[in-house]
């Protein structure tokens, strides 16, 4: 983890201290925050970043729950895709027609439901479907979990994802550090 | 003979599982492979000529229905005895990678339907049946018409793209639980 702050330069120094900040917050249980950050980070797709983050995820969550967090990020890349295609193309027609894909690890995971149901709403929020985003923070709102808790989660994807574009540029196009 | 929607039967036999006399019997029950989908498939003699040919197809694409979290089950009104003597007898059948159920006192066949009133043994008949033990697709042929397991990893297919995620909520529905 002290390499993965150390890499962020310093034009990106907010989202450096606001990543050891988010993976703290208190409405979030240790899994809930991991599973976020492992979720968050393969939607993010800088391969630093998921390096990184599933290996220091490994001392926090279970064998079980790292599955199903990737399993999240995997399943709301498809879906975000497909769900929010029918409202962005504005034609009512695309509504209801069948999906006709294979979406079974909703329902195998195998980790806590509502864990999984939060990790796929920030993978939802980084990938911009309003029909997932809404429907996901539906069920999390139906099974008990607060507004603090969901956006505590928002919050992870929010820094991971931008994060992530600092590493890509990072890899393209290093920043010298200045001496000071 | 029982359809879809239906709850599978319980059941509690002996399987035949390899062609090793110490390790080739299992007993088996509907609670096994909790969490599985399972497709059972019958036919009605062991040591028939369709059989083997539909049997060793299914064994072919074991790993495909294993990838859809699928156990395949064959079975017979025949003992664990002549299931295991068959899998030594026939070379397509030595490595079987599932279980063939030995239904000897009839019992799964009688409440399943698909005890053949003529010749008294099972008839060609195979069940999709899901994770909850809910028959899902059912199919019979007649005793000489040999099954194509493709046909029956398309219906598996089709039967598990449920859409599952709250995304395909449409308004005024109530919600799935998840």
């Amino acid at each position: 983890m002290e390499d993965l702050l150390a890499s962020i330069p310093d034009y990106a120094k907010d989202l450096k201290l606001n990543l050891t900040a988010v993976l703290k917050q208190p409405e979030l249980t240790e899994q809930q925050t991991w599973g976020t950050a492992v979720a968050t980070a393969i939607a993010s797709r800088n391969g630093d970043l998921i390096e990184f983050l599933l290996e220091e995820a490994k001392s926090h969550l279970s064998a079980e729950a790292l599955h199903a967090a990737k399993g999240a990020a995997a399943i709301m890349g498809m879906n975000n895709i497909w769900y929010r295609f029918p409202h962005l193309s504005g034609n009512p027609k695309y509504d209801g027609m069948p999906a006709r894909l294979r979406m079974q690890v909703i329902k195998t995971h195998g980790s806590d439901p509502v864990d999984f149901e939060l990790w796929c709403t920030a993978v939802s929020a980084i990938n911009a479907c309003s029909k997932c985003v809404s429907s996901h923070e539906a069920v999390l709102r139906e099974k008990g979990v607060t507004e603090e808790t969901v956006i505590a989660a928002v919050r992870i994807a929010a820094v991971i994802h931008g994060l992530a574009a600092v590493m890509d540029a990072e890899l393209a196009s290093p920043t010298v550090p200045t001496v000071s | 003979m029982l359809g879809v929607g239906q709850k599978f039967p319980t059941y509690s036999l002996t399987a035949t599982v390899s062609t090793d006399k110490n390790t080739a019997f299992k007993p088996l029950t509907d609670q096994d492979y909790k969490g599985k989908w399972k497709v059972y498939f019958f036919w009605p003699k062991d040591f028939t000529f369709v059989c083997p040919t539909e049997i060793a197809a299914f064994g072919k694409l074991n790993k495909e229905f294993l990838d859809r979290d699928t156990q395949l089950l064959g079975g017979s009104t025949d003992s664990e005895f002549v299931h295991m003597a068959w899998r030594t007898h026939h070379e397509a059948l030595h490595d079987l990678p599932f279980p063939m159920l030995a239904d000897v006192k009839r019992e799964l066949c009688s409440s399943l339907g698909i005890l053949d009133p003529k010749e008294g043994v099972a008839q060609r008949a195979t069940f999709v049946v899901d994770d909850e033990n809910v028959i899902r697709f059912v199919m019979v042929n007649d005793l000489s018409v040999g099954r194509n397991p493709n046909e029956v990893l398309r219906v598996l297919d089709a039967l598990q793209t449920d859409e599952l995620c709250p995304c395909n909520w449409q308004k005024g529905e109530a919600p799935l639980s998840v």
